[in-house]
């Protein structure tokens, strides 16, 4: 903790105590014990908290505890202004000691500074990799050869002040080739942007390896630059010997070890750009100083985002939903509900207005745009497809989408495992295509759009369609489905999201290892989505997924089960009401069940599957809830409907967490905690408690 | 000696010095460390979660966040008490298996804060293994009273210390 935060915690505590909010001041006043201040502060802090303490529990400690505490927060706040004032003076020595040191001391000197260029190297990192597909199609577009090269000079500048070698070295030289590119005298070929694309590669593993050095653990094996150091220095000294790829060819493709794919599609790639023409045109376009113009603009348009804690942001969130309940709370008091006075009345709509909107605000901080997934796509594609030899081209549409960060990152491996799918399945090789008629090259089309209040993310590839007959022969091999089960095109489908299910012919080495799409359905299950597909022989196939927005936030139905209060998640409730005379009955062998639009559901009780004392047992009088997990349809007995409520779901914490039938809590209205069910394990778990109950009975007897 | 090493084998008395909050049940007399202490709040409403042990009370939303609370009371193997204007739920920090946590725990009521010296604290007698005592750091004499040392740590995060309120019958 720096002074100016400890300086504001002291403040804080002052305050807080002479409000006389006595918990606050203890909460803060640990902060300052736990804050690594000097010994005879902490001690000091730590006796204060403990004054505090007894000032909250024991009342004839007022007097007392209020001089002790503000002698004691005096002396506190000299003692840290006298650390301050000496420490200026201290800390030069170190300063020069730590440009001596290793990698490893750097590490442990300022780790926070080390955390920074870890999440910075990876922006950078991500930039470079989207510039280069670009660079791929046009490789003289200065303004992203600008931005590629930007990156990895800020990785070099920051990789050398923390004494990161290797990632300096690398960087410096792959900085050489884009400069050279920018300035006209160098052409990104494919070569050339395979190197770099293996650069940065080599910078993200190694990023990767002080990351896990970071958090204490060990890294593995170290890297080594060099084999890609000597290439590209190769391409550097190659170039001034004479321009263009000429020189430089041989040589790569001598260094690196090309796959039978690679060599057949790279010609193709360089016989499509007019060379020299392009030299050209960059000579032309780029005499140098409008770049650099660009180049500050950039960087004032940095500016306008700042990097947060994510436990700072969850924790801003916590205290608004606390103020959204105060506030909600004062509105709806009797006193000042039933008011006559319109300026309170006014002010008291502006408060809720101003409430609304803040919680709107800090909602929208956790959302980032998709399109940082989008990205890793385009890299993915250009890989799978060679390697496959394949030709394809990724779409993007919806790039700024929003969504829950969480959600983004759990998305990853599915949407990145759809798409290897539709490349490796899908698409066709190149002759086929032509032979059906289609472009030589596939295309995949990654949509992203908001419906209501959900995001859809669509993944579509032009290849050549589910194969019904093929799905279905598997399924009756594998016994999933009988011999004479008549099923519709999307039951069909949906049929490859089984466990185990796989078409391809051949085990590949981008797809067909068994991580199959079951692990897909279940991740996007887990994020509480739905995925759907669409497909038509020869023309393609479309993977629909709806999302939530957030994984924070969900719509809830609050109802009472005698003293208590629970949440079901809207999403799994299909309609409630009051049953009428006889529509509820009793099955032999399979308990109570309840006739609801001709169909026969079962009853669970909610009171008996969580164990509360209801209002009442007799269901004609209690309110009946047609719910659905997982396909399987049943209907909830509970007491009473209270409300819809839009609730921000919170752990239980880890004592808790694995208890039956609970997903979590939420804060209601009114500032308490409800339970928000998990009707899966209530549904699943309903048997067994009846089969408990009779059991224990029969012993009874 | 061989009976204390059993009942504190990490801690001197050295070490188990220092401030504690204390705290009764009933008639009984209890400290935990003030440093495990995150504040004390009144007796709030609780919500109860079903398929728990009876003394997990249930949670309560401490400023946004969900806490479990749990009875001490309860915990100890002792009779259960209505809950007056002098309950309290002391919130701690106890560290488990998934690093910190805090739990509240509900008591009789919180008296003072204690200064304890080495040579207040008494190793946990000897109770020829008829009782549990590992949820314990030791017994302190404050005023010639007798005040339970509880290593709170242990007593929230294990299930079984019934045994515990044979201590104090």
């Amino acid at each position: 903790m720096n002074p100016s935060e400890v300086e504001a915690l002291l403040e804080k505590a002052a305050t807080q105590f002479m409000l006389g909010e006595n918990a606050e001041t203890i909460s803060t006043l640990k902060l300052l014990s736990d804050a690594m201040l000097p010994a005879e502060a902490t001690a000091l802090a730590v006796e204060l908290h403990q004054v505090a303490l007894v000032r909250a529990s024991v009342e004839w400690a007022d007097e007392a505890s209020r001089q002790r505490m503000e002698r004691g927060l005096d002396r506190l706040r000299q003692m840290l202004g006298a650390s301050e004032a000496s420490s200026p003076a201290g800390n030069e020595p170190t300063a020069k000691v730590a440009v001596a040191a290793t990698t490893s001391s750097a590490l442990n000197q300022d780790p926070e500074l080390v955390g920074d260029f870890i999440l910075e190297a990876r922006e950078h990192l991500q930039t470079v990799e989207a510039g280069l597909l670009v660079l791929e199609k046009e490789p003289a577009n200065p303004e992203t050869l600008n931005a590629v090269f930007r990156s990895f000079h800020t990785i070099k500048g920051l990789a050398g002040f923390l004494e990161f070698a290797k990632i300096q070295a690398l960087a410096h030289e792959v900085e050489t080739i884009l400069d050279l590119a920018r300035t006209g005298q160098l052409v990104m070929t494919p070569n050339l942007i395979d190197l770099t694309l293996e650069s940065s590669d080599f910078v993200g593993k190694e990023v990767e390896r002080i990351e896990t050095m970071l958090h204490g653990q060990n890294p593995g094996q170290e890297l080594d630059p060099e084999a890609l150091l000597v290439r590209v220095r190769a391409v550097i000294a190659g170039d001034h010997s004479a321009p263009a790829p000429k020189v430089e060819e041989p040589k790569l493709s001598a260094a690196i070890p090309l796959e039978p794919v690679r060599e057949a599609t790279v010609p193709e790639v360089i016989v499509e750009t007019p060379v020299p023409k392009v030299v050209e045109e960059v000579t032309a376009a780029a005499p140098g100083e409008p770049s650099d113009v660009k180049n500050k603009k950039a960087v004032a348009t940095d500016t306008h985002a700042i990097r947060v804690d994510t436990a700072k942001l969850d924790y801003l969130l916590n205290m608004v939903g606390e103020m959204v309940i105060a506030e909600s709370m004062v509105r709806l008091d009797p006193e000042l509900s039933g008011t006559k006075n319109t300026r309170l009345q006014r002010n008291l709509n502006q408060l809720r207005r101003v409430t609304e909107e803040v919680q709107k605000v800090a909602m929208a901080t956790r959302l980032i745009p998709v399109g940082t997934l989008f990205q890793r796509v385009n890299r993915l594609v250009r890989d799978t497809s060679r390697k496959a030899g394949k030709m394809a081209e990724v779409e993007l549409v919806g790039e700024d989408t929003q969504l829950d960060k969480t959600i983004i990152e759990e998305l990853t491996d599915p949407i990145m495992h759809m798409v290897r799918n539709s490349i490796d399945h899908g698409i066709e090789a190149p002759a086929d295509r032509v032979k059906a008629g289609k472009p030589q090259s596939g295309r995949v089309q990654l949509k992203a759009y908001r419906q209501a209040d959900h995001i859809q993310i669509e993944i579509v590839d032009d290849g050549r369609g589910l194969n019904k007959e093929k799905i279905l022969a598997k399924a009756r091999e594998r016994g999933l489905i009988g011999e004479a089960v008549h099923l519709t095109d999307s039951e069909i489908f949906q049929l490859i999201f089984e466990p185990g299910f796989s078409t391809a012919e051949k085990v590949t080495d981008i797809s067909g290892r068994g991580v199959g799409m079951d692990v897909v359905k279940k991740q996007i299950q887990k994020l509480r989505g739905k995925i759907d597909i669409q497909s038509t022989p020869g023309a393609g196939t479309t993977f629909f997924l709806k999302l939530p927005l957030t994984l924070a936030i969900v719509e809830g139905l609050v109802v009472g089960v005698g003293r208590e209060r629970y949440i079901l998640p809207i999403f799994s409730v299909h309609e409630m009401f009051r049953p009428a005379e006889g529509q509820v009955s009793t099955v032999q062998g399979r308990g109570e069940m309840v006739m609801v639009r001709n169909q026969l559901l079962p009853l669970i009780r909610l009171y008996r599957s969580l164990g509360v004392r209801p209002r009442n047992e007799d269901a004609s009088q209690s309110l009946l809830i047609v719910a659905e997990t997982e396909g399987k349809r049943f209907v909830l007995m509970v007491d009473e409907f209270i409300g819809k409520q839009e609730v921000v779901i919170k752990s239980l914490g880890s004592s808790l967490k694995n208890t039956t039938g609970i997903a979590g809590g939420a804060i209601l209205g009114d500032g308490r905690v409800g339970l928000i069910l998990d009707l899966e394990a209530i549904y699943t778990e309903r048997g067994l408690k009846a089969q408990i109950i009779k059991e224990s009975l029969l012993t009874a007897c | 000696m061989s009976t204390a090493a059993l009942a504190a084998p990490t801690r001197t008395k050295e070490e188990r010095s220092g401030k504690y909050l204390a705290f009764h049940l009933g008639p009984e007399e209890f400290g935990i460390q003030v440093l495990k202490v995150r504040e004390i709040m009144g007796i709030q409403e609780i919500t109860a979660v079903p398929h728990t042990p009876p003394h997990t009370k249930g949670v309560i939303n401490l400023r946004g966040k969900v806490i479990p609370v749990v009875d001490l009371r309860l915990k100890f193997g002792m009779p259960e008490a209505e809950y007056s204007q002098r309950t309290c739920i002391i919130v701690t920090e106890v560290e488990g298996d998934g690093g910190a946590m805090m739990i509240g725990a509900v008591v009789d009521g919180v008296s003072e804060v204690l200064n304890l010296s080495p040579a207040d604290i008494e190793d946990t007698p000897d109770f020829r293994g008829e009782v549990a005592t590992t949820g314990l750091l030791g017994m302190a004499k404050v005023k010639g009273k007798v005040k339970i040392l509880l290593d709170i740590d242990h007593v929230m995060t294990h299930q079984d210390l019934k045994d515990l309120g044979q201590i104090l019958s």
